[in-house]
């Protein structure tokens, strides 16, 4: 799991830290608000208001508990709630433009993880899951087509797996 | 128990847990994990990864959308603005014109602006948009910074939980985004927002609410700044 390198109760009082902060997590965190959301512009609101939220709340951080970057997921998780919230009980309006579609909050935070997860392993076996698995190639015309026995491509399978469940479990996620 | 042919079985445990294996592997694979407890563990752990596939859409696997590079400034002008409110609030609070209720603060924004417009010192410029429909009003302030710009603007008369865009205009067209927000009836019509464009630098200010487009010039001083400012056709 990532951690920031502070210990200290209070993590986000300060400016500099929220900078830290920031350039830690930010990333990641409008990965997600941008595939919960279907839109960057929501999505840069939702990142600032967490941010802004966690400033305020800064004394209440207790590493004990858990990392800053799970808090900061979960204010995030609150943030795009509201959102959508807001955004479902507004009534249609008049020069709005169409609203993007939205996925229900749970199953996206789910596609964000295995979707990062699968940036974050090797190229080699990344592109091994995506060719037998989500194209649904024969494993032989895969090999074929990398230049490898079967068999390698095989074990780049079992490895690639084995890449993601390590990198899941690096990003928080539990089963 | 953990034998030679170990690793040839457990590196199919990938394809089988995906339900690729067939046919002589498959019944092979499945007779050694009969007698190997390593491996039945290792297929354990492969099985919920492999379940969580079909949850990922894979046109999303190779690049990760990335946060515009203003917005890390923009939040650092969102929380010192705070920090300056709550600065100002308990100086009035000391001083005994602590003001109580939302009209109030409202009131005490605007007896700002006007203490503030007086002075002719005062780098912060006022802009009035006037090309607007009869009840809808905004206003912005603007105000230099090290980082660029800070902007309040002040909104009303709109559909409540209008979208509304801001850019700050440069001198050669290049609109510098400052973020975006919802203008609610019965909430602070107040948004403050910021840009990385520099004030001296910024000639007019863009706000998108809606479909609508409307454009003020910025660089007028304050008298003549409700002057020559548009609603842009979209």
């Amino acid at each position: 799991m990532i951690q920031l390198g502070t210990s200290a109760r209070g993590a986000l009082s300060r400016e500099r830290d929220v900078r830290e902060a920031y350039a830690a997590h930010a990333g990641e965190l409008y990965g997600f608000a941008v595939r919960s959301l279907g839109d960057s512009g929501l999505a840069e609101e939702a990142v600032q208001e967490t941010f802004v939220r966690a400033w305020r709340a800064g004394d209440r951080f207790d590493p004990k508990i858990g990392s800053l970057r799970t808090w900061l997921f979960a204010i995030l998780r609150n943030v795009v709630i509201d959102l959508g919230r807001a955004r479902s009980i507004r009534p249609a309006l008049a020069d709005g433009g169409p609203e993007p579609s939205v996925e229900p909050l749970e199953e996206a935070l789910l596609a964000w993880q295995v979707e990062e997860a699968m940036r974050r392993i090797g190229t080699e076996h990344r592109r091994v899951l995506v060719e037998t698995y989500y194209r649904g190639r024969p494993y032989a015309e895969v090999a074929e087509e990398l230049g490898v026995p079967e068999g390698t491509v095989k074990s780049r399978v079992y490895y690639g797996l084995r890449a993601l469940r390590v990198a899941l479990e690096e990003m928080g996620y539990e089963d | 128990m953990k034998t030679e042919g170990c690793r040839k079985w457990r590196e199919l445990l990938g394809a089988y847990a995906l339900g690729h294996l067939q046919g002589a592997e498959r019944l092979g694979l499945e007779a050694h994990l009969e007698g190997c407890d390593e491996c039945r563990a290792e297929l354990a752990t492969l099985t919920p990864v492999a379940e969580l596939l079909p949850h990922a859409d894979p046109a999303r696997f190779e690049s990760a959308p990335q946060p515009p590079p203003e917005l890390g400034q923009r939040i650092a002008a969102v929380i010192e603005a705070e920090k300056r409110r709550d600065r100002q609030r308990r100086q009035r609070r000391r001083f005994g014109f602590a003001l109580g209720g939302a009209a109030a603060a409202i009131a005490a924004a605007v007896l700002l602006l006007f203490v503030l417009q007086g002075d002719g010192e005062d780098p912060t410029r006022h802009v009035k948009f006037t090309s607007l429909p009869d009840d809808v009003s905004i206003y912005a302030t603007l105000e230099p910074h090290a980082y660029g710009t800070e902007i309040h603007m002040y909104v009303k008369g709109v559909a409540s939980g209008t979208l509304c865009r801001v850019y700050l205009r440069g001198p050669g067209g290049t609109d510098y985004s400052a973020g975006t927000f919802r203008y609610r009836w019965g909430d602070d019509s107040n948004a403050i927002l910021s840009s990385a464009l520099d004030l001296s630098r910024t000639r007019a200010i863009v706000v998108h609410a809606g479909k609508r487009t409307f454009v003020a010039p910025v660089d007028a001083p304050v008298a003549g700044a409700s002057d020559g400012n548009e609603e842009e056709a979209t």
